[in-house]
């Protein structure tokens, strides 16, 4: 009986390789390139001088837009991640009150599949100032709310809720179609067996669709959680990090710092920083997911 | 039991529909009026006349076309590149018989926690270093590695299930693995191949950063990159702006009309990869 295919290493060669150097090459290398390039102080043009760790110590120490870039791209995740459980409990009464409820989701989701440019400039547009033609101040103008209206992306306070809410908003059906898919995915039966047993309703959720739907959980938290991480493109499109840094996250951080001051070392150290963060935080979350399954089974 | 009011539920249903559907009417609205119309402040109304000069504004000035034809080409040739070298390697990892296959497989699936914009700058250094920056190649190339992680996962995934009986056959019939690929395997593989289709379209159809980066040249500019600009251009004529936006929005709502549910499938299998 043959399993599985005994080829000659030139084969797999001709199968693998292709790809996999391809993949090396524009993933891996310039992520070594990258941690390379954060110990060198080095302007793009003139020769790169290597300070060892010296980029990190500003980052760290002496960089006062560095931290509060950081603390704005955790909350940016825990905002993120806030929408999850209301988009289950949204994805369970679907199930349970409509027979056909993908076409409601269907359009729940189709702001998920347009570009950020395009999804940003429409919020730009939305919350322009009324002078501009802008929904939001426009609407509350005329509900007599004029002292609600605000210029909701020059304003240090008020810019970066303006754009965790324009993200929420983009991203609303994706976790709300994962969460759907998981619920649907639930047999019947068990439902059934429960309610013989004299558990429905939310009794039943307790007790059947919680505890089987936490891989599922975990999936939406992982992409909302990475997904802020580099949250950069609604960033980049809407402020660029304006005004005076205030939207500033650490990936928009990186990217001013090498593309627009030209500090190709210290924009690399911060994107040494930002790789680290994804791997330790997505290695955290699997860990913490794995016990909770291991606590449910 | 307390349960809930159905017409509050209904309710609750119907508010997502007007939140994520409204904005984009309002833009369609905004779109058709003239720049008088969308200063002075009736969100709601209809236009007055509709405009489709706006579109002829934005159609003639914004090079239109062009862009969108760039971005047929960059996504096209990207996803024809994904789905072969992907394809091989998924069917190397999950049929051969050899020591470094479950290797392989990390090195791709550590490759999906990595955030792309981290490797902006090393890319542009390299680039510039072989002198295909400011090439559509210069986005390819990233494109198709960033895409291959979720490509290989999904299809391996699927090829791990198929009967060997099928593969054992045409092998006692002389058919050699090329051959066994080539009319057995991806014949067979199409179901997934439309997921990896449809995730790799979304993305790279939608990228922004690396355009905005790597392309410098207007006539090189993918849709996405090429809205940004003329936002930038033309930022007083609103109602054109509204145009742009919205035929740069249109190619993808159109796609998503025919196929919602087959993307709706793809989107959920491409998150489901972790």
């Amino acid at each position: 009986m043959m399993k599985v295919l005994k080829v000659p290493a030139r084969t797999i060669a001709v199968f693998v390789l292709p790809c996999l150097l391809l993949y090396v090459c524009l993933v891996f290398v310039p992520i070594v390139v990258s941690i390379y390039t954060g110990l060198l102080k080095w302007d793009g043009l003139t020769p790169s001088n290597f300070i060892g760790l010296g980029n990190f110590k500003d980052m760290f120490f002496n960089d006062p837009i560095f931290w509060p870039s950081v603390r704005r791209t955790l909350l940016y995740a825990v905002a993120s991640m806030l929408e999850i459980p209301l988009c289950l409990l949204m994805a369970i009464l679907l199930n349970r009150y409509l027979r056909k409820a993908n076409t409601l989701v269907s359009i729940y989701f189709t702001p998920v599949i347009l570009s950020v440019v395009i999804i940003g400039q429409l919020w730009k547009t939305i919350y322009n100032p009324a002078s501009m033609g802008g929904m939001l101040n426009g609407v509350l103008t005329s509900l007599g709310l004029e002292s609600w209206t605000h210029n909701w992306l020059t304003e240090p306070n008020i810019a970066m809720f303006a754009l965790y809410f324009v993200s929420l908003w983009q991203y609303f059906g994706y976790h709300l179609l994962i969460q759907f898919t998981g619920v649907q995915n639930i047999p019947d039966e068990l439902y059934e067996a429960a309610k013989i047993d004299g558990a429905d309703g939310f009794k039943a959720d307790r007790y059947i669709t919680l505890p089987l739907i936490v891989p599922i959980f975990k999936i939406s938290i992982v992409l909302a959680f990475i997904g802020s991480l580099q949250a950069f493109d609604l960033v980049m499109v809407m402020t660029g990090g304006g005004p005076a840094h205030a939207t500033d996250v650490i990936s928009t951080h990186m990217y001013n710092s090498s593309f627009l001051s030209f500090k190709y070392g210290y924009g690399s150290a911060i994107a040494t920083f930002l790789v680290a963060v994804c791997l330790v935080f997505t290695g955290f979350i699997n860990f913490f997911f794995n016990k909770l399954e291991k606590k449910y089974n | 039991m307390r349960k809930f009011n159905k017409g509050l539920v209904y309710l609750l249903f119907a508010i997502p529909v007007i939140t994520q559907l409204y904005p984009l009417l309002w833009l369609l609205m905004y779109s058709l009026k003239t720049n008088e119309e969308i200063l002075d402040g009736n969100f709601f109304a209809f236009p007055r006349a509709v405009q489709w000069s706006n579109y002829k504004t934005a159609f003639e000035s914004g090079s239109y076309l062009k862009f969108l034809s760039n971005s047929v080409f960059v996504t096209a040739v990207t996803m024809i590149c994904v789905i072969l070298l992907s394809s091989m390697v998924a069917y190397a990892i999950s049929r051969f018989r050899w020591k470094y296959g479950n290797l392989v497989m990390t090195i791709f699936l550590m490759g999906m926690m990595i955030p792309m914009q981290a490797t902006l700058l090393p890319l542009m250094i390299i680039f510039k270093n072989v002198h295909i920056l400011n090439t559509h190649l210069s986005l390819i190339l990233p494109y198709i590695a960033f895409s291959t992680p979720v490509s290989v996962f999904i299809l391996s995934g699927f090829m791990k299930a198929i009967p060997h009986e099928i593969e054992e056959s045409a092998f006692i019939d002389g058919a050699n693995v090329y051959r066994i690929f080539r009319s057995i395997i991806l014949p067979v593989s199409v179901p997934p191949m439309m997921t990896v289709c449809i995730l790799t379209f979304i993305n790279i159809w939608n990228e922004y950063i690396l355009a905005a980066t790597f392309i410098s040249s207007e006539k090189l500019k993918t849709l996405p990159f090429g809205v940004y600009t003329f936002v930038s251009q033309y930022s007083v004529n609103y109602g054109a702006i509204g145009a742009f936006l919205v035929m740069g929005a249109l190619p993808v709502i159109l796609i998503y009309f025919f196929l919602s549910n087959q993307i709706t499938k793809g989107m959920v299998a491409g998150a489901v990869k972790g």
